[in-house]
């Protein structure tokens, strides 16, 4: 990457924390996150006794003789499954209008204009936006990794790479969001058919049961190439579950599909702002 | 020489995707902007001048033919390095500062963070934002507006400066500093592309004029050649009877206006002839002028016969 590649990446990246910041997107995440953080901080007691078991106190109720190691990868599957689910649906709510307002008329003739390429404006702006999920979401769970971990002396690394997953997921999501906003230029439309994505994801993991239970060849069909098809978030979501918990992984093809998804809708989110008139 | 602009063939036709129907917004534009020439291109609504400008920079792509800055493709990225552009109803981000706005601009022209922090200073007073540099722009007005965009586009110290109405909504002082600050760039040699519909700020500034109409150039040339009348007119008072009659013989029009008379011949001898006559007469000389046209006439009467 030349100099001049790296400027405007940056450029690019540090306009959408901007607007991020502007329309309260980051310090909505941000404040919550830190709530999270303080709840654990301060309202959750952990006594840690002979290593191994663990008086719990939450808002003054205590609870005894629980497992150390199980206790906090248990917590930590809470707050990831919290994360993956009401956290994803904010993300993708919060963050597909950011990129819509780019090919806002008088906004982006001017973007063009500019000796850059087309598909690194989109880059940029796709990076700024994953960037500043990320840095909430890394925020969040490193916080309260290092909290249970200091007040437990249990540091399981399963939980971070949750974090690793949940930005994944957000990330494949995000390329649904920016291909719609090119085509249509529409942060509603984006954001109904990520989460129409998101909710049939739970049924489509079903596949094997739902083949049974159809009757006919080309519903089964449908099935099996919409589950291929789409970004398996329920998948991901166990598997997630399966790293905190330190469950052994016995399937990765979730992340290699669902990333193969989120390569071929992003390019063609290139395609189709290289080729739009402004 | 490299022209600045150079488009050759340039078409643009919108196709409405459900009905079929077409729409030819640039036409076979050919054009030629001399570098360091001061150039307005002039059009009612509707006639292209916008998409002339995007299909230029590369906002929209061109249907057929090319347009060229500096030799270059206009599509190719580079080649739009030294082009600086103001649109047309612009719409800066609000919650950008003037300061961030032009730093962000900047940095997309290539300009690094020390080249930045050198030059934002420099042209927010240039174009008088001194003080506002810390204010996002949502509080600014639009004239202020439009002057932080005319900084936008100078951030990178362009050669070539393309400017959609870059006075709309400037009160007449600020118009006054645009034009201060173009009559100076154009000094330094960059070249100034004027989309404007506003014919005396063209006049005004402009060497060369297009016209262009239902995408097209109906017009093109330099603004004293278009303006340049083709006769001459003589103005008189105390005009004797006898006298009239004869010079309106020779007269191409007469027109009687608050006791004066007006005659517009078609030649200098002509017009010397009868001011021969009229001192003969006696009568009282108000004025000898060749006469003109303004830029508004020649656009009108451009726009009429197509």
């Amino acid at each position: 990457m030349n100099s001049k590649t790296g400027i405007v990446t940056w450029a690019l990246v540090r306009d959408t924390f901007r607007e991020a910041f502007a329309r309260k997107i980051f310090w909505g995440f941000f404040g919550c996150s830190t709530a999270l953080i303080l709840f654990f901080i301060f309202i959750m007691k952990i006594d840690v006794v002979e290593g191994a078991v663990a008086t719990v106190s939450l808002f003054g109720n205590t609870t005894r003789g629980h497992d150390v190691q199980r206790l906090v990868r248990q917590a930590h599957a809470g707050i990831a499954a919290f994360l993956y689910t009401a956290g994803m649906f904010l993300a993708v709510f919060a963050s597909a209008g950011l990129i819509p307002t780019v090919f806002e008329p008088g906004r982006i003739e001017l973007l063009l204009s500019k000796p850059v390429e087309r598909y690194h404006i989109l880059l940029g702006r796709y990076l700024g936006n994953v960037l500043v999920i990320a840095a909430n979401v890394f925020y969040l769970v490193l916080g309260v990794w290092i909290i249970f971990g200091v007040k437990t002396a249990v540091w399981t690394p399963g939980f971070l790479w949750s974090s690793v997953i949940i930005v994944f997921v957000y990330s494949v999501l995000l390329t649904v969001v920016l291909l719609i906003a090119v085509v249509w230029e529409s942060a509603v439309v984006a954001t109904m058919v990520a989460f129409a994505i998101m909710f049939m994801s739970p049924i489509l993991a079903q596949q094997s049961l739902l083949e049974r239970l159809l009757t006919s060849e080309w519903s089964r069909n449908t099935i099996r190439v919409l589950y291929y098809a789409l970004p398996k978030i329920f998948d991901l979501g166990r598997l997630a579950r399966a790293l905190v918990l330190g469950d052994p992984v016995i399937d990765w093809m979730p992340v290699w599909s669902s990333a193969l998804f989120g390569l071929v809708t992003l390019s063609g989110s290139l395609y189709a702002f290289g080729r739009r008139d402004y | 020489m490299t022209c600045a602009v150079e488009t050759k063939g340039l078409i643009k036709i919108f196709r409405n995707r459900w009905t079929g129907k077409e729409v030819r917004a640039v036409d076979g534009i050919s054009l030629n902007v001399e570098h360091g020439s001061t150039f307005g291109l002039l059009g009612p609504n509707g006639a292209g001048k916008t998409t002339f400008v995007k299909l230029l920079l590369s906002c929209a792509h061109p249907t057929a033919g090319r347009a060229m800055i500096f030799g270059r493709d206009s599509r190719e990225s580079e080649a739009r390095r030294p082009a600086g552009y103001l649109p047309e109803n612009h719409r800066f981000p609000t919650y950008m500062t003037g300061h961030g706005m032009l730093d962000f601009y900047g940095a997309l022209s290539g300009m690094d963070a020390t080249a930045l922090r050198k030059r934002i200073p420099e042209l927010l007073a240039t174009v008088g934002l001194a003080e506002w540099g810390a204010v996002r722009l949502g509080k600014y007005s639009k004239g202020m507006l439009q002057r932080v965009g005319l900084a936008q586009a100078l951030m990178h110290a362009p050669s070539l400066l393309v400017l959609d109405e870059p006075t709309d909504g400037v009160d007449p002082i600020g118009r006054r500093q645009i034009r201060d600050i173009l009559q100076s760039l154009e000094q330094q040699g960059v070249t100034i592309f004027l989309n404007s519909h506003l014919l005396a700020e063209v006049e005004l500034f402009c060497r060369d004029v297009a016209i262009i109409h239902r995408g097209k150039v109906a017009l093109e040339g330099r603004v004293k050649d278009l303006t340049a009348g083709s006769g001459y007119r003589v103005e008189a008072e105390s005009v004797p009877e006898r006298l009239q009659k004869e010079l309106r013989t020779k007269a191409k029009s007469v027109a009687e206006r608050n006791g004066h008379i007006e005659f517009l011949f078609g030649s200098r001898d002509e017009a010397n002839q009868a001011l021969d006559l009229l001192r003969a007469g006696g009568c009282a000389i108000e004025t000898m002028a060749r006469t003109s046209s303004t830029l508004e006439d020649v656009f009108v009467k451009t726009v009429n016969e197509q």
